[in-house]
């Protein structure tokens, strides 16, 4: 093995070898599992959680074992640390309410959607950025086909940077589409390892942007990537402002 | 305690330290790590029954893995870590330096690069099977690889910092 990957491996060895789970883990792991199910079933439970703050739950700082090699510290902390990706009690975004066929929402119209698919009765609404999806079956509860995110006015800056981080990246690549431009990419947002979200983003004027995502699900309906792209440009070449 | 209750104890004791390093290089901070393992545990747990009856360690693996590297997405981590360049001092005083520079180098790295780093080089994985971690085709591991490894070298001074290195080790 050339020279450079030893050495990263061993400088990986070095710098991990601090490191120590904690022995709760499991024990909190599952604790918060618990906990999870508990506030799915139950909407407030004002005097419980009153209780289980105050109860002293150790938690063991394993960043202390690493840097004093001493015994691992316990400080008082009343609930594992929050998960960013997965929070405990997600508020209820808005919605862009009822849509009919779905192929007119905030200010972008949908002039072509693949065969067999409808308004899956799904959206949301941030204000500059909203977002609806399309199935087969037309419940909100279904697995998404086709979804549609659209940025608008500041937000679209934050597309933009994720567009330029997979340029950065050599992922994907720039298409045209009439006379837009757009960045076809397969993104990768934590399906656990299937084989990723195609996905179109579609410039539509200085000011807002579409994301066009097929599900991973979905993509396997079609004969291979060029098809899934085909059908990706269509849907962007039919989608226009009514800004 | 329950017979799945046992069998997760188990489990997290086993390898839970080995996951939270692989998260730890993944994400590049220790406490992020922690977190990273907490989350894909909770959810291996919640499907315990389904993944206990075949290898449970990929499955958290590939779950740190891709959690890391949306959410370094999300947060768009790399427009905010600077790049480092390699150090000019003398080769004895860096050998603390010379680690920190690396991993930040490891760190600048776009996240699906810095997977397939870890994967390759410190969990062993083959092209294979990094490619089924990722969700991507082997080509596309391969490439990433020799981009990282690219980008190390010129982050490092291949020239200079492999001589620093072996100099910190000796």
């Amino acid at each position: 093995m050339p020279m450079l990957e030893e050495e990263i491996r061993q400088i990986m060895a070095d710098e991990t070898a601090r490191l120590q789970a904690a022995p709760d883990l499991a024990e909190r792991v599952m604790r918060a599992s618990r906990g999870r199910r508990t506030r799915a079933r139950v909407a407030a439970l004002a005097t419980s959680v009153a209780v289980i703050a105050a109860a002293p739950i150790g938690y063991l700082t394993v960043g202390s074992v690493a840097t004093t090699g001493q015994e691992p510290t316990i400080s008082a902390m009343p609930e594992p640390p929050a998960i960013d990706d997965t929070p405990p009690v997600p508020s209820k975004p808005r919605e862009l309410g009822d849509l009919g066929d779905g192929k007119e929402f905030g200010q972008v119209k949908v002039g072509y959607l693949p065969e067999r698919l409808r308004w899956s009765n799904w959206s949301v609404d941030f204000g500059d950025r909203y977002s609806t999806s399309y199935n087969f079956d037309g419940d909100k509860n279904s697995f998404y086909c086709v979804q549609i995110y659209m940025y608008e006015e500041a937000a679209v800056q934050e597309l933009d940077d994720r567009i330029q981080q997979y340029r950065d990246e050599g992922d994907g690549e720039e298409v045209t589409i009439g006379d837009r431009t757009g960045y076809l990419v397969i993104q990768h947002v934590g399906e656990d390892g299937m084989k990723g979200t195609p996905t179109l983003f579609l410039r539509m004027g200085d000011r807002q942007r579409a994301e066009i995502m097929f599900s991973p699900t979905y993509a396997k309906e079609f004969s291979g990537a060029e098809a899934v792209s085909a059908e990706l440009k269509r849907i962007a070449e039919g989608l226009t402002s009514t800004r | 305690m329950s017979g799945v209750e046992r069998d997760f104890s188990a489990f997290v004791a086993a390898r839970a330290t080995s996951l939270l390093r692989v998260a730890y290089l993944a994400c590049g901070d220790a406490a992020e790590a922690e977190d990273l393992l907490q989350t894909a545990l909770e959810r291996t747990y919640r499907s315990w029954d389904r993944v206990r009856h075949d290898s449970p360690e990929p499955y958290v693996r590939r779950v740190i893995v891709n959690a890391a590297i949306s959410r370094a997405r999300r947060r768009a981590i790399l427009s905010i870590i600077p790049m480092h360049s390699p150090p000019e001092r003398s080769a004895r005083a860096t050998d603390v330096d010379l680690r920190h520079v690396l991993m930040e180098a490891l760190r600048a790295l776009p996240p699906r690069q810095r997977a397939v780093i870890v994967l390759r080089y410190w969990e062993d994985l083959s092209e294979t099977q990094t490619a089924e971690v990722l969700g991507c085709s082997v080509g596309t591991v391969k490439s990433q690889a020799s981009k990282a490894m690219a980008k190390l070298r010129s982050a490092l001074g291949r020239e200079s910092a492999e001589g620093v290195i072996r100099n910190a080790h000796a």
